[in-house]
């Protein structure tokens, strides 16, 4: 996983080639010493292309994950700790949102706006909200029966401190894996809408333009669009187990006495 | 064991040797050393030890409930067959048919989707390959014979349905399904209140006398150990310390640890404020090393350097009690603690500290949008709220004086931690009115509570949830110190090693996270946290019910001495009389919401009691049968009469039903809310005399 970040950042010097220059002789050119990967219906490397694919799809991934904390995890804390009306009104919303298919939403706002990276991630992560907030309160009023919130508010303590302090400590370790979970469903469904044609425009390199470019020649040249599904595969099943890798790390319980 | 042993030639079970080692990744814990016993047909052994003393793991290893980490080494014959060498398939036909289990949490043993009668009649069904139907006809004549009424309601019955006493019923019931000549017992009593566990005993002592069922029974409690078995074999850090006669044990114990245990448990008489508990030192090794000498030998007020020179054997006394202390014999009583005399403050009415009046809390069923019901009523659509309302503290006034303690006693669901909440204005109260200090609590709005936040402060029972897990020990102490700036940044540090000190704990300790302390530890830690904002009351919510005999005395004379060092005024809560009795200056008992006794504790432990009172008393001495909980559970405190009519033993007629009682009093400083003229005044004293443990401890 820590190669696959390293990989996306150093992509500009590891390429061989720029992602977008054509090497008009070598069109079609299976995986060879100098295409790793082959070169797609322009005479590009499809290595070259992941490469730069990667920086796409983990940017775009980690974004919309953090926009959907950002909003998320405030929400389910205060409906978790409020309860009763907040915590009512709160989830209501955040029912209706679920309640549309993820597709169309996105869809939706990527639809009447002119598609851009920063706008795909904002909707992406608009989408996650309702979940995290949701996983958020759900820890969150476990917690809640614990006897030292209530110790807490015999001190008097305000707002800002409870769920600071006392509350998001303790909601993180699950927060941290559901999010590694959430950079793998943002992955993938950057992946589907640039395959849709929503989301990254051409030329530039994205798995799932790649994906979609590759699939008029799948009989002929099937590595343009295998390569960024494999490497797709490889991303996501990292990603998770990173995330459980993190829980053990966070949780205190598990540090031994 | 040999007095009994003569008795017949096969035993029902015996252990030879067993010894039972966990793997923890690269480390090996033993849990369970060298232990041997033997119990006869129709027998009954009790297993003694704090937690973590191994006793359970010796019940998982007959059970085969220990799991792949666990290795298990000596042998477990039951009926002169060696269950080690049995292949899976046929132990888990000797389990359920040949050996019965019931455990300690009977609200979560059952399957909360199955009704009783199923999951009484699955062993039959399984076991001996009864058709379903005439298993659960079987199923109901079971639970007629745990002494439940309507057998065949309960039968149809889910879990959630039943209280607690009989859902311990419907697993014994289902533990004995196929009448199994053993049955291990591991703590079923202890997540009971006492009359439902006194009920419980008689239940099984009972089956044992009627159907010569031999029990194997798993207990922290030397107290329910006596009423119930022959024997008694007393376990410390993974080794059997003691093994004999239970009368024998308890009257006279041998070992010190078993001693110590026996003297730590509060008697069931009120104390003088000079007194304290006598209590084991240290806490139990969690890894103990027999080899390099006695186990016990740190925390032994008896030690002497020949104790640490190598194992301790078992050896035998001449009445065939086994004891494993070399000097047995020449031990004497477990040395008491004395304080000197403390200074008594007086208490008078007029400078309450906490004054009470007339409060009562009623709680709503959720709120939100589910208690909005759509009818249909009067020929046209209309929204109305359906809430049902639960009283859970009702019209209660009591005051408090500065230094004093008060008592609260009463069963699970009475309503006493609501009363805790309601004094520290954790929950606000439906009517009447909390004074603190002569401030009227109710009146001042939230953000001005500040001042009162920081002179009354609150210990809790769940010593797993109370301190945050994520917060080191000397963060959560500093965190009342930053929020009431009582201690300047450069101080903080002192501070909260002074309250450390204050509490008995190392200094090092501030650097320690709560998964890293034991349960008396982290209850300390939550009163330094209380003493952290230098209060004047604090509510003791069952501070010590979570813990340990020996533990519970060490807190219980840790609360004393601050009581006097500090004079704090305690609302002490606890379902336990005795612990009560030991630290109140004032004692009152509690029945659904309803204050039914109030005096100072020799007042209220003496006749003349209220008839609910000397139930309590009476089950926590084993008196006599107590009433049955009414079937209504919490609800029935809702009708308009004497909350207690439904069980008490001493019912009036009508009266009782139509018409709360008041507290009238009896004396200046005893009151009874009751309608009978003349209250019971037979006494329970002598048994509580003869539930002393100190007297026949020496």
């Amino acid at each position: 996983m820590l190669a696959l970040v390293v990989i996306a950042a150093l992509a500009q010097w590891i390429a061989p080639y720029p992602y977008d220059q054509m090497h008009v002789r070598d069109r079609f050119s299976p995986p060879t010493l100098h295409y790793l990967a082959g070169t797609d219906e322009y005479g590009r490397d499809v290595f070259s292309r992941l490469l730069f694919g990667s920086q796409l799809s983990l940017a775009l991934g980690t974004t919309a994950t953090l926009i959907s904390m950002a909003v998320g995890v405030p929400l389910g804390l205060i409906a978790g700790y409020r309860r009763g009306v907040t915590d009512e009104a709160v989830m209501r919303v955040l029912d209706v949102m679920m309640a549309f298919p993820p597709i169309m939403l996105v869809l939706l706002i990527l639809a009447v706006t002119p598609p851009s990276l920063m706008k795909t991630a904002i909707a992406i992560g608009v989408l996650a909200v309702a979940p995290i907030a949701r996983v958020t309160r759900s820890v969150t009023l476990d917690l809640m029966s614990g006897e030292f919130i209530e110790a807490a508010r015999a001190r008097g303590e305000r707002l800002r401190y409870m769920l600071m302090r006392e509350l998001l400590p303790n909601v993180w370790p699950v927060l941290m894996v559901e999010a590694s979970l959430r950079v793998v469903f943002a992955v993938l469904l950057g992946a589907v809408l640039s395959f849709l044609g929503f989301g990254v425009q051409p030329p530039a390199a994205d798995w799932g333009l790649m994906i979609s470019n590759g699939r008029a020649f799948v009989d002929t040249a099937p590595w343009i669009s295998l390569a960024p599904g494999i490497a797709m595969s490889i991303t996501v099943i990292g990603i998770s187990l990173v995330g459980d890798g993190l829980r053990e790390v966070l949780d205190p319980r598990l540090g031994g006495r | 064991m040999n007095v009994i042993s003569a008795r017949r030639a096969e035993p029902l079970l015996e252990i030879r040797n067993l010894t039972i080692r966990y793997r923890e990744g690269e480390r090996q814990v033993t849990a369970v050393r060298d232990v041997s016993f033997t119990l006869e047909p129709g027998g009954a052994l009790a297993i003694v030890g704090e937690s973590g003393s191994g006793k359970s793991s010796v019940a998982g290893a007959i059970l085969d409930f220990l799991g792949p980490a666990a290795e298990v080494t000596g042998a477990i014959l039951f009926e002169g067959q060696d269950l080690a060498e049995l292949t899976p398939a046929q132990r888990r036909n000797i389990l359920g048919r040949r050996i019965g289990a019931v455990f300690q949490d009977p609200f979560t043993a059952l399957n909360p989707a199955l009704r009783i009668g199923r999951q009484i009649a699955e062993p039959m069904v399984q076991h001996l390959g009864l058709p379903l139907a005439e298993a659960l006809s079987r199923s109901e004549t079971a639970l007629q014979e745990m002494g439940i009424d309507r057998a065949a309601e309960v039968a149809r019955a889910y879990p959630h349905q039943l209280s607690g006493g009989m859902k311990q019923r419907a697993l014994i019931a289902a533990a004995l399904a196929c009448e199994p000549p053993l049955l291990i017992l591991d703590e079923p009593t202890t997540a009971l209140d006492v009359t439902v566990e006194a009920q419980i005993l008689r239940l099984l002592s009972r089956l044992r006398r009627d159907k010569g069922i031999g029990l194997l029974f798993i207990s922290h409690n030397l107290g329910v150990v006596r009423r119930l078995c022959d024997d008694v074999a007393v376990m410390y850090a993974s080794q059997l310390v003691e093994l004999g006669n239970v009368h024998r044990v308890l009257e006279r114990p041998a070992h010190p640890y078993s001693k110590g245990l026996l003297a730590s448990r509060p008697p069931l008489a009120a104390a003088s404020r000079d007194s304290r508990l006598a209590a084991i030192a240290g806490q139990m090794p969690t890894t103990a090393e027999p080899d390099a000498g006695c186990v016990f030998a740190p925390r032994c007020p008896f030690y002497e350097p020949r104790c640490g020179a190598g194992p301790q054997p078992m050896t035998i006394t001449l009445d065939g009690h086994r004891v494993r202390c070399w000097k047995a014999d020449a031990l004497g009583s477990w040395p008491r603690q004395q304080v000197a005399a403390a200074v008594v403050p007086a208490f008078r009415r007029g400078d309450a500290l906490v004054n009470v009046t007339q409060l009562s809390k009623t709680f709503e069923t959720s709120g939100g949008l589910t208690t909005w019901r759509l009818s249909m009523a009067g020929g046209r659509p209309q929204l109305y709220r359906r809430a049902r309302r639960v009283p859970a503290v009702n019209d209660v006034s009591f005051s408090i004086s500065p230094g004093e303690v008060l008592g609260l006693v009463g069963e699970s669901g009475c309503g006493k931690s609501t009363l805790g909440r309601l004094l520290l204005q954790l929950l606000r109260q439906s009517g009447g009115s909390v004074e603190f200090d002569g401030a009227d609590l109710a009146r001042l709005p939230a953000q001005a509570l500040s001042p009162f936040r920081k002179q009354a402060q609150i210990v809790f029972q769940n010593v797993g949830s109370s301190l945050n897990p994520r917060l080191s020990v000397g963060e959560a102490l500093e965190r009342p110190l930053v929020l009431f700036k009582l201690a300047k940044p450069r101080d903080r540090a002192r501070r909260v090693e002074a309250l450390l000190d204050m509490v008995r704990l190392p200094a090092a300790y501030r650097k320690r996270f709560p998964h890293q302390l034991s349960g008396g530890e982290r209850q300390r830690v939550a009163i330094a946290r209380a003493l952290a904002t230098e209060p004047r009351f604090i509510v003791c919510d069952e501070p010590v019910s979570a813990l340990d005999v020996s533990v519970q005395a060490t807190i219980v004379n840790l609360l004393a001495d601050l009581r006097d060092a500090f004079g704090l005024s305690y609302l002490f809560i606890s379902h336990d009389l005795a612990v009560v009795a030991q630290l109140s200056d004032r004692v009152a008992v509690m029945y659904h919401g309803r204050i039914c006794e109030i005096g100072t504790a020799p007042d209220v432990l003496a006749p003349p009691y209220h008839p609910y009172t000397r139930i309590l008393l009476a089950s926590a001495a084993d008196d006599e049968p107590a009433a049955e909980p009414a079937a209504g559970g919490t609800a029935a405190a809702a009708h308009a009469g004497c909350v207690f009519a439904t069980r008490c033993p001493h019912k009036l007629g009508t009266v009782c039903d139509t018409t709360p009682p008041p507290l009238r009093s009896l004396s200046a400083s005893h009151a009874i809310a009751c309608h009978l003229d003349t209250m019971p005044d037979i006494a329970v004293l002598p048994v509580s005399v003869r539930a002393d443990p100190q007297r026949p401890a020496v």
